[in-house]
């Protein structure tokens, strides 16, 4: 165990600047070549993390950028924010394919499915929206509306589709078994990841704590406590061997937990301000987090 | 007179001939009146020929002419300008003359003097060598020559022009051209090219002087409109660089190379310094730069959009652009501001200098001389004396002389003393020598006691005077209770007997609590009890359970079964807090016992008293946690429907394929039928399997588990679709359901349980029973011939329902004793049902079964409600389902209605006739499909929409079963069909 957590990415190979204002998310895209990120200045960025090289910038969005994702085939982003509208991008013009429309409001949280044909988003009307990307249709093609507050993060599998609410349920959409299973953590829900086996869901919550949920049984396995998350949307995240938990604090710092047992294995300040995201190389030992002080920085 | 009257009889037609004279002298007339005429005004002027005459044209046609028969001047007129391309001319414009505006007379009264420009004619030209040789022979005239004879004016001409304008004509100047344009662009244009060939050489970077060369174009361009010898003056005025290098950094060194903002930002700063009338503008600079800064770093918001609170910088750590200003060139700057100083020092005459060596000088003053006795301590007078002695040691306590007179004395001294200060004491002192009185001032008899003595009451006297200087302060401000409370030195005590109401809040009650539990020790017989009865007052909700729990523990008395909801909670968390309910009122009822031996005991209730009993509250707390942690996460399932199209992007198959949609709210009438149909199959089942279930028990449940069992048994589902006999009993059944539904509020409950099956048959009938009572209280009449079909609420519900009460009489059939001949019909038809009954349950068996013996069940019932008469037995089970009808009602209600209640009466009339009839002839008619379901079916006919029925012949009637009966098998054209039909049979009705 200690030698894995000497592994763990805590130094910083290098910084991408570029983002004028806070960086919102920054994401690897499937296979942990480049890496897109989005800001308060209403761009995305495609960036070679590993050489630090920026690749391109995609404007189009009206107001901040509050999540992106990729395709599993690296054509195509789909990104959303405060301009109540999902972009579906070609990756290569950099122009936008379509605009999905039916957010009555801001949106957190974006997601492609595992064929890339639909797009699950999250938004602060209280509704998960999924997307048709294969008609020309911009209405979504469901809405699901159950939730008693703002969805801050949505999460698909093959065959369900798991969001986190400010109402502190975490509901899981099983599409295969037609069934909606709620999980009530009683504390608002700031962002969901799934560990690398699917079986599990983390669940950062605003007391200041990561919960780790068995997916199938709605038990609580573990808490993670030690950073700060009080008021700010901030991402958490397993590391791809799901030996760790990552998560950032609103002082900047990053926190490494050891999974099972929950004590902080590492803590270091990896930025001045709060990190709003952090992700995780899908084989490598290599990190990214961004920051409201509109760097990202890569650690290795 | 006579004459005169002539004058007035005569009538002069047409223009009098004009003699020749009269001409002229006309003529002569309007030459003398072209004089005048330039005199009067434009109006009044009038269009004459030559002659001097006005042309009149008739009064209808617009009275005198003008110009040119009614045209304007000329005899051709306005033409009409035609299209000329301007493509070729286009520089070209027509140059008018004087002629294009005068006509012929105005050119003939010009006697042919044109006026024309001359070339000849200027001043500098020829004309002035003209005038300059004439005047020089002029003179050659007058005075004597050197030289006689005109030889020399040939030889020696004047020179008229100037050496300069002969050098500016032969640059191309011309008189009366401007010299402004190709002098000014010449100057422009030299300049530049000088420039150029500098900046060629110096290498200086190009934007400032770029820059520079922008403006002095503007500064020439706004001279452009001047006369010209401003222009020429042009060339003297020294022209000033707008952007004088006043810095002290080498030559194209630009600081702000890649920052131009700053460099902006220095200019206005430093235009701001340099003149206050462009400060403005930069200010209005820098509040847009800093508003930018507010919002989101680095960048606003569109221009259409508005800005919402979501444009705020929450992470208002982000960037903060200081705006501070970085003094690059310091030594600039501070010399800058010496200059400044040493302007204002000099004033407005630059010219003067300070002198090196000023005769002003300084003048200093020695300080004051200390008086030699200054001893560098002050004295005060007695007052503040005391004051200082106030600080001393009290004197030990001594007990009083025995002589009163001199305890009195030392006393009443003391006092004198302490109020007027020590020079009493002194004046006293020498009172003293004189008379042994005093002896106790010089350490005499009574010295300690009037030591003591005076101690006191100085300390008295100060008392009484510090609270004054207290007051001083506060007294500007209003002296409140706790003012007063604290210049006391008082704790301050809460509302203590008022606040023991229920009214106070939790955290005020637990402060009190405190507060008296220090302050002193309060008998809390008075507020304990109601105190103590909020042991939960940090959770409100739950204190208002726990007070809900002791009512219902102490009081007696009819109350709401749960006042509060707590659906929140879970089983096992309610039964966890009747226990600490109990407890909790355990402690009040022992509290009551002891409080007055321990007052504070009571509050060991937990989570009563945080402050106190640490240990308590931390089991609490815990407790609160261990809750939460059982309490979350919590699961819950729902069924959840995925679109269709959902699933297929998600290469899933579809959970709820083939099967309807979850039925939330039943959308169609169609829908609600069909789940009708399911419902009520079941419930005869259950009736079958056990007569004993209360119906409304099992209509609830199936009516609550509706959609989840379509979702679950779609094959129920699919065959309910496929059985239209159950949809015809769900109709049927429905339709009594509806009938009951109007009297059902204003309906005693008497809850009757009876098996299923009778209770589905005697709704109807009960239902009949009621509203024929009904509507005999409420006075209505009742037709002479008695249709015997049930009132179609159905439709009439929403629309008429005053006449529903009359309608319901009307239709009230089989318990009608006044109308026997109706009676007799309904036997009839009964027996003609009867005999259908027994055949086709047999064919149809496993459809009609449950319909036949519902059906036997409810002619008993009938029977049996005839024979009782009671006829509100039954309501209640209708209570029941009145949901479900009303669901109905709000489906159906968007059909068409039939306009009136008279109609419908009319109808219904006709109806039963056809009925007799058919319900004769029909019956041993066995060819049909089905003889007892089309009897049935009639029936229902009959009774559902016995409104729309029309008096049809029996082919009619014939076709229409034959229509029914084929489109019977879905039962989605079923519904279609029974609309259609009733729409049809309407239409004959209005026929």
């Amino acid at each position: 165990m200690s030698s894995a957590a000497q592994q763990l990415p805590r130094t910083e190979s290098r910084t991408l600047s570029g983002h004028e204002g806070a960086v919102l998310a920054v994401r690897f895209n499937h296979d942990g070549k480049y890496c897109l990120s989005c800001g308060k200045d209403r761009t995305l960025r495609l960036w070679n993390p590993h050489t630090g090289a920026h690749v391109k910038t995609y404007k189009s969005h009206g107001r901040e950028v509050r999540d992106v994702n990729a395709s599993s085939d690296n054509a195509k982003l789909v990104s959303c924010g405060g301009d109540k509208q999902i972009f579906y991008w070609d990756v290569a013009s950099g122009k936008v394919i379509r605009k999905f429309r039916g957010h009555n409001s801001e949106v957190n949280s974006v997601k492609f499915n595992e064929h890339n044909t639909v797009v699950l988003s999250a938004g602060y009307d209280r509704s998960v929206r999924a997307f048709d990307c294969r008609s020309q249709s911009s209405d979504p093609i469901q809405t699901i509306d159950t939730f008693q507050d703002s969805v801050m993060s949505v999460n698909v599998t093959n065959t369900e589709i798991i969001a986190g609410s400010v109402d502190g349920t975490v509901r899981t959409f099983d599409i295969r078994m037609g069934r909606e299973t709620v999980d009530n953590l009683g504390h608002p829900v700031n962002c969901i990841s799934l560990s690398n086996d699917r079986n599990c869901i983390l669940a950062n919550c605003l007391d200041s704590t990561v919960r780790l949920l068995d997916k199938n049984s709605g038990e609580m396995l573990q808490e993670y406590k030690g950073h700060i998350c009080k008021s700010f949307k901030m991402d958490c995240c397993l590391t791809n061997d799901d030996a760790f938990v990552v998560g950032g604090s609103e002082d900047g710092f990053v926190f490494f937990w050891e999974l099972v047992d929950a004590p902080i294995v590492a803590t270091f300040r990896a930025h001045s301000s709060v990190v709003t995201s952090v992700s995780y190389h899908p084989t490598k030992t290599c990190m990214l987090t961004s920051s409201v002080d509109g760097t990202i920085r890569v650690w290795t | 007179m006579a004459s005169h009257d002539d004058d007035q009889d005569l009538v002069v037609y047409g223009t009098p001939i004009e003699r020749e004279e009269d001409i002229s002298a006309r003529k002569r007339r309007a030459v003398a009146d072209a004089g005048q005429l330039r005199a009067l005004p434009a109006w009044k002027q009038e269009v004459r020929d030559e002659e001097g005459r006005r042309r009149f044209h008739g009064a209808f046609t617009g009275g005198f002419s003008a110009g040119f028969y009614n045209t304007a001047g000329s005899k051709e007129g306005w033409t009409p300008q035609t299209f000329t391309s301007s493509r070729k001319s286009r520089a070209e414009h027509k140059k008018q003359s004087i002629y294009n505006f005068l006509d012929e007379e105005d050119i003939k009264d010009m006697g042919g003097n044109a006026l024309e420009t001359s070339q000849q004619y200027d001043t500098f030209g020829f004309t002035a060598a003209e005038h300059a040789r004439k005047q020089a022979s002029k003179e050659q005239n007058e005075r004597p020559s050197a030289i006689p004879g005109p030889v020399p004016d040939e030889l020696v001409v004047p020179a008229s022009t100037s050496i300069g304008v002969k050098l500016l004509m032969k640059m191309g100047w011309r008189q009366g051209r401007t010299i402004k344009d190709a002098h000014a662009d010449s100057l422009y244009e030299s300049r530049r090219e000088a420039r150029k060939a500098f900046l060629a050489l110096s290498g200086v970077s190009n934007d400032e002087d770029q820059d520079q060369i922008a403006s002095q174009k503007s500064r020439v361009d706004e001279n452009v409109a001047e006369s010209f010898d401003k222009i020429s003056a042009l060339g003297n005025t020294p022209v000033y660089v707008l952007h004088p290098k006043e810095d002290l950094h080498g030559l194209g060194f630009d600081p702000f190379k890649h920052a131009p903002e700053f460099k902006d930002r220095k200019r206005s700063h430093k235009s701001m310094n340099r003149d206050r009338n462009r400060s403005d503008v930069s200010v209005r600079g820098s509040l847009l730069i800093s508003n930018s800064g507010q919002y989101a770093p680095g960048f606003g918001i569109g221009a259409l959009e508005e800005l919402g609170v979501e444009d705020e910088d929450i992470y208002a750590s982000g960037f903060n652009y200081e705006q501070t200003e970085v003094d690059i060139e310091p030594s600039k700057t501070s010399g800058d501001s010496k200059f400044k100083l040493e302007d204002r020092k000099r004033g407005f005459f630059l010219s003067f200098k300070i002198a090196s060596n000023s005769e002003y000088k300084l003048e200093r003053f020695h300080p004051p001389e200390i008086p030699a006795d200054f001893d560098g301590r002050h004295k005060f007078s007695s007052p503040i004396q005391t004051a200082d002695k106030f600080s001393d040691l009290a004197p030990p306590e001594i007990p009083p002389p025995e002589d009163t007179t001199l305890r009195l004395l030392i006393e009443g001294c003391a006092a004198m003393v302490a109020r007027c200060g020590k020079h009493i004491e002194d004046f006293y002192k020498e009172k003293s020598k004189a008379s042994p009185q005093f002896l106790f001032l010089d350490g005499g008899d009574g010295c300690s006691y009037y030591a003591r003595k005076l101690w006191e009451h100085q300390q008295k006297f100060i008392d009484r005077q510090r609270p004054d200087a207290v007051k001083l302060k506060p007294s500007s401000d209003k002296l409140t209770a706790e003012n007063r409370g604290t210049i006391l030195g008082e704790r301050p005590l809460d509302r203590s007997s008022k606040s023991s109401s229920s009214f106070v809040s939790a955290k005020e009650a637990v402060q009190l609590q405190s507060n008296l539990g220090d302050t002193f020790v309060k008998p809390i017989s008075l507020d304990g009890v109601p105190e103590s009865k909020k042991p939960f007052r940090n959770e409100p909700a739950k204190q208002a359970r726990f007070e809900q729990f002791l009512k219902e523990k102490y009081q007696g008395g009819l109350r709401i079964a749960n006042l509060i909801p707590t659906i929140t909670m879970s089983e096992a968390d309610r039964a966890r807090e009747r226990l600490d309910f109990e407890a909790a009122a355990d402690a009040i009822e022992k509290g009551k016992e002891y409080k007055a031996i321990d007052p504070l005991s009571i509050l060991g209730l937990p989570g009563l008293n945080e402050q106190r009993f640490v240990s308590s509250t931390q089991l609490e707390s815990s407790a609160v946690l261990q809750d939460e942690r059982s309490m979350y996460p919590q699961r819950e399932e729902f069924e959840w429907r995925p679109s269709p199209i959902l699933c297929k992007r998600f290469d899933i198959v579809d959970p709820f394929m083939g099967k309807p949609m979850p039925l939330r709210r039943p959308i169609s009438k169609m829908d609600t039928l069909m789940f009708m149909t399911e419902s009520t199959k079941k419930i005869n089942e259950d009736v079958r399997g056990s007569s004993t279930i209360p119906q409304n028990a099992s209509v609830a449940g199936t009516e609550e588990t509706e959609p989840q069992e379509a979702a679950n048994n779609p094959d129920i589902v699919s065959s309910s679709m496929q059985r239209p006999v159950d949809l015809y009993k769900a109709i049927f059944s429905d339709d009594s359901d509806d009938e009951m539904d109007e009297p059902l509020n204003n309906q005693p409950v008497d809850p009757v349980k009876t098996s299923e099956g009778a209770n589905m048959a005697l709704n109807r009938l009960v239902a009949e029973d009621f509203l024929e009572s009904l509507g005999r209280e409420l006075g209505l009449e009742v037709p002479p011939e008695k249709p015997a079909q049930p009132p179609n609420v159905l439709f009439r519900s929403e629309i008429l329902p005053k006449a529903d009460a009359s309608v319901s009489r009307n239709g009230q059939t089989s318990t009608c004793r006044e109308i026997n001949e109706t009676k007799g019909s309904f036997s009839l038809m009964e027996a003609a049902n009867a005999n259908g009954d027994g055949p086709t349950s047999n064919v149809e068996k496993l459809d009609l079964k449950y319909e036949h013996s519902a059906d036997k069940g409810r002619s008993h019932s009938s029977h049996r409600q005839i024979r009782n008469g009671s006829p509100e037995s039954d309501t209640s089970i209708e209570r029941h389902r009145s949901r479900k009808r009303r669901s109905h009602h709000r489906n159906r209600s968007p059909t068409p209605d039939s306009g009136s209640s008279d109609e419908r009466r009319s109808s219904k009339k006709r109806k039963s006739y056809s009925r007799h009839r058919s319900g004769r002839s029909r019956t041993p008619d066995a060819d049909l499909s089905s003889d007892s379901q089309k009897n049935k079916r009639k029936r229902r006919e009959k009774r559902s929409h016995r409104t729309n029925m029309s008096d049809t012949d029996s082919s009619d009637h014939e076709y229409k079963e034959k229509y029914t009966s084929s489109s019977r098998r879905s039962s989605d054209k079923d519904r279609s069909r029974k609309h259609s039909k009733h729409r049809r049979h309407r239409r004959k009705d209005s026929a």
